[in-house]
C-alpha cells in the first residue's frame, strides 16, 4: 500500500482544516457562552468571586454538577431541584446565601453547554502592559519652577554684564577726561551712589510691597488648599474615568443649602461589591508616592464595619472625618440649590475640573471680588416653559418685555438683586 | 540705629509674610480673623468647638447622628411603603400598587424621573436602559455583576410595587437607594422606566391585585420606610 504524494497533501490539508474547524467551533461556543453568561448568570454570579450567588469557576468539581444533566435540571427549575435534592448540597447552599437561584426554563440544553464551557474555559493570563516603569508623577510644576530658575540666572548675568560695561565706560570717560584736561568731580563709587540707592529702594519697595499686598489679600482666603484626606479618594477615578454624576454622591446640592457629603451607605452601593482596585490607572499622592487603591477601599470598609462576603449591618458603621476644603467665612451666606438647580450653574464653575483631581485642591479664592464678578456677567437663564418652569423668576416678567420692547438687551444678575449686601450678609 | 530697627522689622515682616506663602497642601493658609472664618456656630459638618475642644458633645458623650427617629414622615410626604425589608417583603410588594397608577403624571414629573434616573441609575443599568453603563461597560468596568437590563422580559414581568421595594431596600447586588432617592421620586423612576420599556401588561395586573394586597400589608410595619 502506498500513498502518492497528492494523497498525502491532501489527508494533512483536509486534517488542518477539521482542526481549524473543531477550534473556531469551540472559540464560537466560548464566545456564546460568555454572552449568555453576561445576559443571564452576571447579575448574581461572578467567575471568581461570590456575590449574590456562589462563584461559579470551578463548579464543576462541587457538589453534584459533576454530571451535566444535573446542571441542566437545576437552570431550568431550581425549586423543584432542591425539593428532590437527597444530598442537602442545594439546600446548604440557600441557606448561605439567602435566597434561590432564578430559574431559567427559556435556556436549552446547547446554551447551558456553551455558558459551561464558557466557565470551565482555563484562565487566559492578561500580558500587563503597563509594567513600565513610572518614576512619580512629572508635573507642571517643576518645568515651570525649572524656568523660572533659568529665566532668573540669564537676567542676573545680563544684569551684571551690564554693571560691568557702566563702569567700564566710566573708566573709558575718566580717562579721556583726564587726557582733554577736563575736571571732573571724583566719582563716587555706586554702593554710595545716592540714586543707586533710591533706585534700590524703590524696586524692594514694590516689589516688597507686591508681595505683602498679595500676602494680606490671601489671608483668610484658601486658594490652593489640598489637604491629605482620611481615605486616598480619587475624585477623577469616581467622577473622571467612571462617570458618576456629581449630584450621585452629593445630591442634596439640588436641594438645599450643602452640597452635602454622602454616608458611608452611598459609598456602600458599589463598594459592597467594587472591592478592589485594578482597572484604573496608577494613584499618585501629593509627593509623588504611589497608592494602593485596594488598600484604600479597605480603609472605607474599617469605617464601614463591613466584611466582605458577610451581610452589612450599617448602624455599625462609622463616619471618616473628611476634611472640609471649601470653607466661607461665618458672614457669608451661600445655598447650592440656588445656584446649581435655579441658577443651572456647573459644579466645575466655582470647583474647578473636579474630574481630573485625584485629591481635591480649592480652584477658586472664593473671595467676594470673585463672586461679585460672577454675579455681573452671569446672564439670567429664564425658563419659560410653563411645567418646568422657575416660577421664582416669573415676578421679572417685566425683564422679558423690557427685552421684547428693545428697552434692554440682556439681564444681569445684578438686575435681579445680586449684588444687594442681604443676599450673602445676613 | 533706630532707623536701622525699623527697615529689619519692615524686612522681616515681609519675609514672613512671604514664606507663609497662602495655603497649600494640608496648610490652610492664615486668617486675620479665624472667629469669622471658622463658624463659632454649629454649622454642617462642622466641630461643635466649644471652649476650645476640638468636639465637645463628644467630650461630653453626647452622640448626635442627626437621623431622623425611624418612620418620620417628611413635610410634604405622601406616599408611605408599609412593606419591610427581605425576600418574604419582596414577594408582598408584587401586589402592592404604583399611587401613581391611574394618575396622570405631569410632563414635569416625567422629567425630573429621567432626570434623577440618569444621575442615580444610569451608572449601572446605562442611560439606554440596557444595563449597560459606565460602571460596568460589557465587564470592563469595576462592577463584578452584571447590572439587571432594565429592558429585558424579566423586569418587564416585576410589577411596580417590587421595583420600588428593590430601590428601597436593595436587591441582590444592588444597594438600598433610600437615602438618596425620595418616595415620589422613586415612582416617577419606576414610571419613567415603563415609559422607555414599551408597553407591558405588568403594571396593569399589579394595580388590579393592589387593592387586596394594600389592605392585607398594613399590619407589619416595624420595618417600614417612610
Amino acid at each position: 500500500m502506498s500513498f502518492s504524494k497528492t494523497n498525502v497533501t491532501r489527508i494533512a490539508l483536509l486534517g488542518m482544516f477539521s482542526l481549524f474547524l473543531s477550534f473556531n467551533i469551540q472559540a464560537q461556543g466560548a464566545a456564546e457562552g460568555k454572552q449568555l453568561f453576561q445576559q443571564n448568570c452576571n447579575t448574581c454570579h461572578n467567575l471568581d468571586k461570590a456575590s449574590t450567588g456562589p462563584a461559579l469557576r470551578g463548579f464543576k468539581e462541587r457538589g453534584p454538577w459533576a454530571d451535566q444533566k444535573e446542571v441542566y435540571k437545576w437552570v431550568k427549575n431550581p425549586a423543584s431541584y432542591m425539593n428532590g435534592d437527597r444530598t442537602g448540597y442545594t439546600k446548604g447552599l440557600q441557606q448561605q446565601y439567602g435566597s434561590i437561584m432564578q430559574s431559567f426554563p427559556a435556556l436549552t440544553d446547547k446554551q447551558i453547554d456553551a455558558i459551561t464551557e464558557y466557565i470551565t474555559a482555563p484562565i487566559v493570563e492578561k500580558k500587563t502592559d503597563d509594567d513600565e516603569p513610572k518614576n512619580g508623577n512629572p508635573s507642571k510644576n517643576e518645568a515651570a519652577s525649572r524656568n523660572a530658575l533659568i529665566f532668573g540666572i540669564i537676567s542676573l548675568v545680563l544684569a551684571m554684564v551690564a554693571l560691568i560695561l557702566m563702569q567700564v565706560n566710566n573708566n573709558l570717560k575718566k580717562l579721556s577726561d583726564d587726557r582733554e584736561g577736563i575736571l571732573r568731580p571724583e566719582q563716587v563709587p555706586f554702593w554710595k551712589n545716592k540714586v543707586y540707592i533710591a533706585l534700590m529702594a524703590l524696586v524692594f519697595f514694590v516689589v516688597g510691597g507686591y508681595f505683602v499686598a498679595k500676602g494680606a489679600i490671601g489671608l483668610g482666603r484658601q486658594q490652593g488648599y489640598q489637604p491629605a484626606q482620611p481615605i486616598y479618594y480619587s475624585h477623577k477615578v469616581h467622577a473622571g474615568i467612571n462617570q458618576i454624576n456629581c449630584l450621585y454622591c452629593h445630591g442634596s446640592a439640588w436641594e438645599s443649602k450643602h452640597a452635602g457629603i454622602p454616608s458611608l451607605n452611598v459609598c456602600m452601593n458599589c463598594h459592597k461589591t467594587i472591592n478592589e482596585y485594578v482597572k484604573g490607572p496608577k494613584l499618585y499622592n501629593e509627593d509623588g508616592e504611589e497608592i494602593n487603591g485596594t488598600q484604600e477601599i479597605q480603609k472605607l470598609y474599617k469605617y464601614a464595619n463591613f466584611t466582605p462576603g458577610k451581610p452589612w449591618d450599617p448602624s455599625k458603621a462609622t463616619s471618616p472625618e473628611w476634611v472640609k476644603i471649601h470653607n466661607l467665612p461665618d458672614h457669608v451666606y451661600f445655598n447650592h440649590a440656588q445656584h446649581i438647580n435655579a441658577g443651572k450653574v456647573a459644579c466645575q464653575t466655582c470647583h474647578g475640573n473636579i474630574q481630573d483631581m485625584d485629591v481635591v485642591k480649592q480652584e477658586a479664592e472664593l473671595s467676594m471680588g470673585w463672586c461679585i464678578n460672577c454675579h455681573r456677567e452671569s446672564k439670567v437663564q429664564f425658563n419659560t416653559d410653563s411645567t418646568t418652569g422657575n416660577k421664582f423668576y416669573s415676578i421679572y416678567e417685566k425683564f422679558h418685555n423690557d427685552i421684547k420692547n428693545g428697552k434692554m438687551d440682556s439681564v444681569t444678575v445684578k438686575d435681579i438683586g445680586g449684588l444687594e449686601c442681604q443676599k450673602c450678609h445676613y | 540705629m533706630k532707623k536701622l530697627a525699623i527697615v529689619t522689622a519692615v524686612v522681616a515682616s515681609v519675609l514672613s509674610l512671604i514664606g507663609c506663602g497662602g495655603a497649600h497642601g494640608d496648610n490652610p493658609g492664615q486668617a486675620y480673623m479665624p472667629d469669622m472664618y471658622y463658624s463659632r456656630a454649629y454649622e454642617a459638618y462642622g466641630y461643635n468647638n466649644v471652649a476650645g475642644e476640638y468636639d465637645s458633645l463628644r467630650s461630653r458623650n453626647i452622640l448626635y447622628n442627626g437621623m431622623p427617629v425611624i418612620g418620620t414622615v417628611a413635610r410634604g410626604e405622601s406616599f408611605t411603603f408599609p412593606i419591610p425589608e427581605g425576600d418574604s417583603g419582596y414577594a408582598r410588594a408584587a401586589s402592592y400598587p404604583s399611587p401613581l397608577a391611574g394618575m396622570n403624571i405631569t410632563p414635569a414629573q416625567m422629567k425630573e424621573g429621567e432626570r434623577i434616573y440618569l444621575i442615580n441609575c444610569a451608572i449601572c443599568h446605562g442611560s439606554a436602559l440596557d444595563g449597560n453603563g459606565p460602571l460596568w461597560k460589557g465587564g470592563e468596568g469595576p462592577f463584578t455583576s452584571a447590572p439587571r437590563n432594565l429592558k429585558d422580559d424579566y423586569t418587564k414581568a416585576l410589577s411596580d410595587g417590587q421595583m420600588y421595594h428593590a430601590i428601597t431596600y436593595g436587591k441582590g447586588q444592588m444597594g438600598s437607594y433610600g437615602s438618596q432617592v425620595k418616595p415620589e421620586q422613586r415612582w416617577w423612576i419606576i414610571n419613567y422606566i415603563r415609559s422607555k420599556q414599551g408597553g407591558t401588561g405588568a403594571d396593569t395586573t399589579a394595580a388590579a391585585a393592589g387593592a387586596a394586597g394594600g389592605a392585607a400589608s398594613g399590619t407589619d410595619t416595624t420595618k417600614a420606610s417612610n
